[in-house]
Parts: C-alpha cells; structure tokens; sequence
C-alpha cells in the first residue's frame, strides 16, 4: 500500500505541477482581479422619479431647503408645473427636478479651476467653494439650470445627491421625505437595488437627452412637452414652477 | 426677461480684449511685413500706434471680467478679503476648459503686448534702434498670441451645447474677423486723433510726406474693407447655418431674425452702423485709388467717423451676442 501511495508516476507528477501552477498563477492573480471587481463595483448613485406619483406636494423642496439652508430666492430641488389642452380635455403635471448628477457633465468640462468635478466613487457631481471663483461659466453649460450662485458664498451651488447622508449610509433628505414614495434612490451598479431593476424594466426617460449629457436621474411618466411642442392649433401648453423665475431655462 | 448670468462687464470684456488683441496683431504684421522702412517709416508708425493701443484695452478688459466674478462681488458685498483675490485660482491650474485656456493665453497676450508697447514707448523709436530685437520677437510672438486671444473669446461662448445660439463653429471666426476690423479702427482712430496734422501747405515737402502717409493708411483701410466684407460672409454663415438647423439653433437664432427681440438692435446697430456703413464709406475712397491709381485722402472728420461707426458696431455685435445666448436656451425638457 505504502509503497504504491508514495510511486507516484509521472504521469500524476506532471499534473500535480500543473495543478500546483495552475494555483499559483490564481493566487497571484487574485489582487489583480479583485482590484478590477471593485472598480466595476463603484457605487453609481442614480435617483428614479414616477412623476405619475408626484402630487406637487413640495415636501422635497421643503426637505431640501431645511437640509442646507438654501438662501431664499435659489433653489437645488424644485418642482414644475406642466398644464396642457383646452378644456374639458386638460391635464397638469409635475415634474420634480433636481441636479441630474450626468455622466458627461457639461459643467465639469467648463469648469476653468477645477472646482467642479465628478467623484470617481460614486458618480456624484461637486462643487469645492474653496475653489470655485464663481465666474457663472458651469451655470451656462448647464442644459438643465440646476446650478446657482449661493448669495452667502458667491460660488457655484447645487443638488449633490445630499452626499453628506449617502455616504452615511442614508437616503437623500428629498427621498427621504417624499410622501408619494415618487423618489427612488439607490445604486445602478447593484442589478438588485430598486433603482436598477426600474431602469432596466420601466420605460424610463432622461430630460434634455439630445445635450448628450447622460443623466442619472431618471423619470418614468414624465411629461417632456413645453410651449414649443404645440402641435394641435390652438392648444395650450403652460410650464411653471415656484421659482422666482418663472418660466423653465 | 430672463436673468443674465454674463452682463454688461463679460460684453465689454469681449469687446475690449477683441480690440486689444487685434490691435496687438495688426501692429505685429504691418511690423513684420513693412519693416521700418517701407513708406519712409510710416509702417514703423502705424506698428507704434497699434503696440502702444493694444495693452490698454486688454488690461481695462481683463480688470471687467474680474469685476464680474461673484466671488469678487461678495468679497466686496460682505468685506471678505479672501474672497477678493479667488481669481488667482485661474492660475494655479489649466484644463481643456475654453476659459483656462482663455485665462493663460490672455495672461500671455497681456504680458508680450505691454512688452511690445515698451519698446515703441520712446518717441525717438526707430526701426534698427537698440530694442529691434526685441520689438521684433515680440511681434512674431504677437501675431498668434492675437490672434489666439480674439478666437478663443468665440470659443468661450461657442463650447456649450445647453446655448444653442452660441454654439456654433462660425462664431469663433465672426469674432476673430471682427476683433480684427475693431483693431484696425483702433488704430486709425489714434492715428487720425493724434497723427501730425498736414495743414501747413509748404510746397513739396508736405505732399511727400502726406503721399507716404496716405498710403499707408490705405493700406489699412483696404485692409479694413476686406476684413468687413469677411465679418459679412461670416454673419451670413451664422445666421444661414443656425436657421438651417431644425430645432436648437433655428429656435435660438430667430431672436436676431426680422420678429425677434434683438432684430432691430442687430440689423440696424451692427449690420447697418457697424459694417455697411464704414464699408461704403471706406469703399467711396478707397476705390479711386484701387481703380484709378489716384492719391488716397480721407478727411482725418470721416476717418474719425467711420473708425468710431466700426467700434461701435464691434461693442454693438458683442452685446447683441452674449444677450441672445442667454435668453435662449434648448427647448423642451
């Protein structure tokens, strides 16, 4: 028995090496790989709306500026009001807006100090008021108007996913208080959160998708018309919001 | 109205640092192509007008747009001393953002042309005198640094998609032509304000020195003919091209079209004044000479005038521009 337990052939010999090879190689390998799992594992922060939820409620505003003590006057979410057709057949709508956090951001591209830049991280757009010189340039580039200049700061200012409750593990202020559950955030590289499985089985739009800009925030039910989309001759399409200025930008 | 993000300091700023910067290129060429001794010195003339101009507007310019920063506002709103010098942040960095670009170029262009100034600043300056070295290197460094500063201005407004009515590629030409043209008014307006008068009619003497320097104001003014007839090709292609595109653009520009908000203050204020106005005013003398050979001589009262006309179209297109982006934005949502 011993001795045919300890002759090994050959054979066996050569696969034994093999094998032993085999396994080193992986162990080596292994950091490599986890590195790269990790890299895709990324948190990419991304908020879903069901603006056939929303109600115009303004608890998200509210939320918002209670949350950072926005000054008067500015705003990092707001809410529009779409009214559209002639009577009886009317409808009005609300579409909740909010820094749209792009994967191309405009901003960033213009932004001449760096003040601005996308967090590797987790995808979410920031402003650094350290650095920022509040030259209005990002404002500009901004196909949605998300940004402002803070009046206390006098730099660029606007929505970042509440990054300061994200990273603690916690819900934006706005999703956190959304009576209609009309928000849903959550991680787009995780196949099982809720924002994934609504962007990959809802019919899901992005606004403004034309700019290139690549959103992260998606709306299901949203209505994308403005005065421009008249088509029927003497319809009428209004969009408003409660912004001191009151049409969209 | 919507609120202007860029007002009246960004659209003097555009203005001043087109002149500044065509001013500096013009002076850099005729330099270059003239030499000293072309027309008895008066290439070396109209380069002295151009090199002690061109600094001036830039840095006047450039002092605006820190003006317009909100971080210099609020450090002059709320006392804060630390906010008053952020600016400085331009310069610890640069990026691909046209304005970075825009910030190091236009540092550059100030720093070369009041170098370039500094050379011509002594009246006994001649060609061949002790700083022609220098003056000379500083004019090739001109020409491009120039020319970079008035294309990059329309690059600036240019580079946003979210702006529809900027963001053409025709833009960055229009200003460059224009910046130019405004450059060369510059010039002539400082030569006809403060050029050796000819009154005294003293025989052969004055005619030759007045033959010398009517030619090389003809020069620049047939210059200034072709570089407006290329700011009107280039107006036509931005309108044409804008309007050909659906949606965006043809939205944006029609605000500059007959019906919209700006048409009058454009067709009138920039078309008519600043471009059709000089052009046959210029072309009324320039043509004789082109045509006939005749001597050129355009009362220094008119040459006033039209370099006058020419600037203020050059402020009128700036600010009819930066406007009309901002009021107009990409439609639907």
């Amino acid at each position: 028995m011993k001795a045919t337990a300890t002759a090994i052939s050959r054979r066996d010999l050569v696969a034994k090496i093999g094998k032993g090879a085999a396994l080193v190689a992986a162990a080596t390998a292994v950091p490599g790989k986890a590195k790269a799992a990790l890299a895709q594992r990324a948190v990419h922060y991304a908020m879903v709306i069901d603006a056939r939820k929303c109600t115009g409620c303004h608890a998200c505003s509210v939320a918002c500026k209670a949350e950072f003590e926005v000054p008067l006057g500015v705003h990092r979410s707001w809410v529009e009001y779409v009214e559209k057709g002639t009577y009886p057949n009317v409808s009005r709508n609300f579409l909740p807006r909010l820094c749209n956090q792009c994967s191309e951001p405009p901003c960033v591209s213009v932004c001449p100090t760096g003040a601005t830049y996308k967090r590797k991280e987790d995808g979410i757009v920031v402003v650094d008021p350290d650095i920022c010189i509040g030259c209005k340039y990002c404002m500009l580039a901004c196909p949605y108007d998300a940004r402002f200049i803070n009046p206390n700061t006098g730099t660029a200012d606007k929505c970042d996913f509440c990054l300061h409750r994200v990273t603690e593990g916690l819900e934006p202020s706005c999703v956190n208080t959304c009576q209609g559950r009309a928000r849903i955030f959550g991680d787009l590289n995780d196949p099982n959160s809720e924002v994934a499985k609504l962007v990959a089985t809802e019919p899901v739009t992005v606004l403004r998708q034309e700019m290139g800009t690549k959103p992260n925030v998606f709306y299901i039910g949203a209505d994308h018309s403005d005065e421009n989309d008249t088509r029927v001759p003497g319809q009428y399409i209004r969009v408003d919001t409660h912004r001191p200025i009151l049409e969209r930008r | 109205m919507q609120e202007l993000q860029w007002g009246l300091p960004v659209i003097g700023y555009l203005f001043l640092a087109g002149v500044g910067a065509g001013a500096y290129t013009v002076s850099s060429s005729v330099l270059l192509r003239g030499g000293g001794g072309g027309f008895s010195g008066d290439h070396f003339n109209i380069a002295r007008y151009g090199a002690l101009l061109a600094p001036i507007p830039l840095i006047v310019g450039t002092g605006m747009i820190i003006l317009e920063l909100e971080t210099f506002q609020t450090a002059v709103a709320h006392g804060d001393i630390s906010l008053l010098f952020r600016w400085i942040n331009l310069f610890l960095t640069i990026n691909l953002s046209p304005m970075s670009i825009g910030s190091w170029v236009l540092a550059l262009c100030i720093i070369a042309s009041v170098g370039y100034a500094y050379t011509f600043l002594s009246k006994e300056s001649a060609d061949g005198d002790d700083k022609n070295g220098l003056r000379h290197g500083l004019a090739w460094i001109g020409v491009p640094l120039g020319i970079a500063v008035a294309v990059y201005t329309g690059i600036l407004l240019g580079a946003m998609p979210a702006r529809p009515f900027w963001n053409s590629p025709v833009l960055a030409l229009l200003f460059l032509v224009s910046s130019l043209s405004t450059g060369v008014a510059g010039i002539l307006l400082l030569r006809a304000l403060f050029g050796k008068h000819h009154k005294a009619p003293d025989g052969e003497t004055h005619d030759a020195s007045h033959k010398t320097a009517s030619r090389a104001t003809y020069l620049l003014a047939s210059s200034d003919v072709l570089l407006i007839g290329f700011e009107i090709l280039a107006i036509f292609l931005f309108i044409l091209f804008a309007n050909l595109t659906i949606g965006n653009p043809a939205k944006a520009v029609s605000v500059i079209l007959p019906g919209g908000e700006f048409a009058a203050m454009f067709w009138i204020g920039v078309v008519v004044i600043g471009l059709l106005l000089p052009v046959l005013i210029e072309l009324r003398y320039v043509i004789p000479t082109l045509l006939y050979h005749q001597p050129y001589a355009m009362p220094r009262g008119i040459e006033v005038a039209v370099c006058a006309v020419i600037l203020i179209g050059g402020f009128m297109l700036r600010y009819v521009v930066v406007v009309a982006g901002q009021i107009t934005g990409p439609m639907g949502i």
